[in-house]
């Protein structure tokens, strides 16, 4: 038997998108597959990991653990949603310049847990920047440079 | 799969009535459960439209009622409050990661009641109340009470967590959270929470399918070792991927006589 299909209208990286997907479908389900958003990843689809991560109304959100029908009319940003018209965003450049990037897969996450904190703290401590970063897996364990990268943006003595 | 988002209470409630259905907070267990087909509900009756379970509202004596869709993220940012919300704000810090704390419920996770979780530790310390509601009316459960068992509480079917009261705590007591775990946010192997001046009452997380509490421990180092060691002794606590359940055994009397200094640290004196 097909799930019946609910109908949400979700506003994404600025448009408006019409969306018919089971219930039980995630935001990360409807992004990726429907939406054609391939930049937020799948990890471990139950919260753990961070390669989902997105922004909904401005602040992060696991997309693996809202349901797409449960999002109504709050905006979301996915990485697609994050450079500006001039290229990268200064979290991505940063990480580009740190060499903080190895199979890629996490980036997208780490990018927008990184965007997220540089704009509630600026100049976050290595510690802060740490625990910001600590639900998000890195598979290559490159998180060194990773938080290279934010003390570079925080613009911290200890960079 | 169905979905409905009322906007009042008592449409909720009528909603809870059909068999399977289940309430949807914030998500971050419910869903997670969902994505690993551990759960699969007939009917999902989200709260997130109903404004009476949100805000925060402060009481003549400095206590708190929470609206049980206030999220970690408002909890772990509240301000200066009385010793039991600082309590309980001080674990909210600690719950999960950013993400998660900025979309996971106090009310979902209480309902819940993953023996592992901060929330029902900090409030069994503090002496809270949970505050039900469901076609019969309302009613308050204290928190000590609440918790029953492994995910396991006294939310009858039908019913929805409202909100939860925090008492101010005693005048000039101090309070601490500590949570030993593997990384920054995840569940914890042993959490102590702690609330106290002269005598501390103290809850454990982590070493039993709920929280244990002990009342009324002397301020020593001496006393606060012994309790710990008298629950380390008693409880039954498990053994999973992240310890062993003698390890837990192991580390709980110093981590509880640890938390035990901090909160009194922070009393005034």
């Amino acid at each position: 038997m097909t799930a019946p299909r609910h109908h949400s209208t979700l506003v994404v990286n600025g448009e408006t998108r019409d969306v018919l997907a089971p219930v039980s479908a995630t935001l990360l389900e409807v992004v990726r597959d429907q939406l054609d958003l391939c930049g937020t990843k799948r990890g471990c689809n139950h919260g753990v990991c961070g390669a989902c991560t997105v922004l909904v109304d401005g602040r992060l959100a696991r997309a693996c653990l809202m349901l797409a029908v449960d999002v109504g009319d709050r905006p979301v940003t996915t990485i697609e949603g994050i450079a500006d018209e001039r290229g990268l965003s200064r979290v991505q450049q940063a990480l580009v310049d740190a060499g903080a990037i190895q199979c890629g897969f996490c980036t997208p996450g780490f990018v927008m847990a990184l965007t997220a904190l540089l704009d509630a703290n600026p100049h976050p401590s290595r510690d802060e920047v740490r625990s910001a970063l600590s639900g998000n897996l890195c598979r290559c364990s490159g998180y060194i440079k990773i938080v290279d990268a934010a003390m570079r943006l925080a613009g911290s003595p200890d960079a | 799969m169905n979905y409905v988002a009322p906007t009042t209470l008592a449409e909720a409630y009528r909603a809870l009535q059909a068999d399977d259905a289940v309430c949807l907070a914030g998500g971050q267990s419910l869903v997670a459960a969902m994505n690993l087909g551990l759960a699969s509900p007939a009917l999902i009756v989200s709260l997130r439209d109903i404004a009476a379970l949100r805000g925060i509202e402060t009481q003549a004596d400095g206590g708190l009622r929470i609206g049980a869709m206030v999220s970690h993220a408002e909890l772990a940012e509240l301000g200066p409050s009385a010793p039991g919300p600082e309590l309980l704000s001080r674990a909210a810090r600690v719950v999960a990661y950013p993400a998660i704390r900025a979309r996971g419920t106090i009310g979902g996770s209480v309902a819940l009641a993953d023996p592992s979780a901060d929330y029902p530790v900090a409030l069994q310390a503090i002496g809270a109340s949970i505050e039900l509601g469901g076609r019969s009316g309302t009613r308050m459960v204290s928190a000590r009470d609440f918790f029953v068992g492994l995910f396991e509480t006294a939310r009858a079917t039908g019913e929805v967590v409202l909100a939860i009261h925090v008492p101010p705590g005693p005048a000039g007591a101090g309070a601490a959270y500590e949570k030993l775990s593997i990384v920054a946010g995840d569940f914890a192997i042993v959490s102590v929470a702690a609330i106290g001046r002269d005598r501390l009452d103290i809850a454990v997380g982590g070493c039993g399918p709920t929280p244990i509490v002990v009342t009324g421990v002397g301020a020593s180092d001496e006393a606060l070792l012994a309790a710990g060691r008298a629950l380390a002794a008693s409880c039954d606590a498990p053994s999973d991927h992240r310890a062993s359940a003698a390890y837990r055994r192991r580390v709980l009397p110093e981590l509880l006589r640890r938390t035990g200094r901090t909160a009194l640290e922070r009393a005034s004196a």
